[in-house]
């Protein structure tokens, strides 16, 4: 797979309309973001229009990307998950069975990825293991599965504003934990 | 709120903006920030770094082939442009290798088609940054607003001034998205070249009129790129 720098030439030279550097960009990034618009919407074709619509917004705002220290694949997996919650937000206003898109949606890590998690990742774990099961887990179905704090406040049953505020100090508690 | 209370509530809103929580409303009000905000910028883009580190645990899965092919009919257009396209990248090939000289005689020829003509629409105060980019092969304006939004229950429309009219003719209101592609009709495409780009303050719909109504919050000429 190309490293960080590789891909952020590429993404560098996409940002000057090089159609080269933008094929040589999908090949070496698109199963990863394939994965990911799969893990958020669990349904194939879904997956690979929403793939389409990350690439071309890759192409459209390529010029604009300055990695500021931060990884070209943060970028990428942004890019990718937005577009599939634009999806995912778009398509539950079309259905209101929720219930259905969560158990849909429970699939965990697979061991092999798990292995190649990195350093970041086990900090990350950890900080996650500080807050109580309920809100990491609330966390990750968020970032994951796109949830947003009406479905969230369903699957706990808890009202929303009570969601909302779990939520907000789930957060603030992982940051101090990260910046330590 | 004292200071530092304000500060965690900023940390605690910036996760809920990359988590995509916030209603419309309060995203709205968010990005507003963001443009001014430059601390604010790096809470959200710390938020999306760590957070990017859920999706580590996915794991990669090929797309089929299918997919990239059509991606590319859809960014670059028509197929037997892309025959077109094809050769230039022979030719560019052939000019690496350094088989025909003369290249700058060649360059324009050679230099990728999108896009052809470019403006930065933004207001005097940098409140609102819109940037568009015309691409001449598929009469395609692709905008992407970068910075400020319509004000609440307004609208954003994006007006032609060409370079020889006496009015401006309407392109269209703005969408919600940031990024928007508007095609353009032979005619209005020839008149981009030497044109201003505008956009006006508007009832939702867009002006009733035909022409610009509320206030012109921001403008920039139409250049090559």
């Amino acid at each position: 797979m190309a490293g960080r720098e590789d891909i952020e030439k590429m993404i560098l030279q996409v940002g000057l309309g090089d159609r080269a550097a933008f094929s040589s960009l999908y090949d070496a990034t698109s199963a990863k973001l394939f994965g990911v618009c799969l893990r958020m919407l669990n349904n194939r074709a879904e997956a690979e229009d929403t793939l389409q619509d990350v690439f071309v917004r890759v192409w459209q705002k390529a010029n604009l990307y300055s990695s500021n220290g931060y990884s070209p694949m943060t970028w990428l997996i942004t890019l990718a998950r937005n577009a599939s919650i634009d999806r995912l937000r778009a398509r539950r206003a079309a259905t209101v069975d929720i219930d259905e898109v969560h158990d849909l949606s429970d699939t965990g890590p697979t061991p092999e990825a798990d292995a190649i998690a990195s350093s970041e990742r086990e900090r990350l774990n950890s900080c996650l293991d500080e807050l109580e099961p309920d809100r990491s887990d609330a966390v990750r179905r968020t970032y994951l599965d796109g949830d947003s704090y009406k479905e969230l406040a369903a699957r706990y049953d808890v009202p929303l504003n009570t969601m909302r505020t779990w939520l907000r100090r789930s957060l603030l508690k992982l940051r101090e934990c990260l910046s330590r | 709120m004292s200071a530092e209370e304000e500060h965690s509530d900023d940390i605690a809103l910036a996760g809920e903006y990359v988590l995509h929580l916030l209603d419309a409303a309060e995203r709205k009000a968010f990005e507003a920030r963001l443009v001014q905000e430059p601390a604010l910028r790096d809470l959200a883009r710390e938020w999306e770094a760590q957070l990017a580190l859920f999706a580590q645990d996915i794991a990669p899965v090929t797309p089929p082939a299918a997919v990239k092919s059509k991606l590319e009919s859809r960014l670059f257009a028509a197929p037997e442009r892309a025959s077109r396209g094809l050769r230039r990248w022979i030719i560019g090939g052939m000019l690496a290798l350094g088989v025909i000289v003369g290249a700058a005689v060649l360059l324009p020829v050679l230099s990728p088609p999108v896009p052809s003509l470019t403006a930065s629409v933004v207001a005097e105060d940098g409140s609102l940054v819109v940037a568009a980019n015309f691409i001449a092969e598929t009469n395609t304006l692709e905008i992407e607003r970068q910075a400020g939004a319509a004000l609440p229950g307004r609208v954003l429309e994006l007006w032609l001034i060409a370079a020889d009219a006496t009015a401006p003719v309407s392109l269209g209101v703005l969408p919600e998205d940031r990024a928007a592609r508007i095609a353009l009709s032979d005619s209005l495409a020839r008149q981009m070249t030497g044109a201003v780009l505008a956009i006006s303050d508007e009832p939702p719909g867009g002006s009733p009129t035909g022409a610009p109504t509320g206030a012109v919050l921001a403008a920039g000429p139409v250049t090559g790129v």
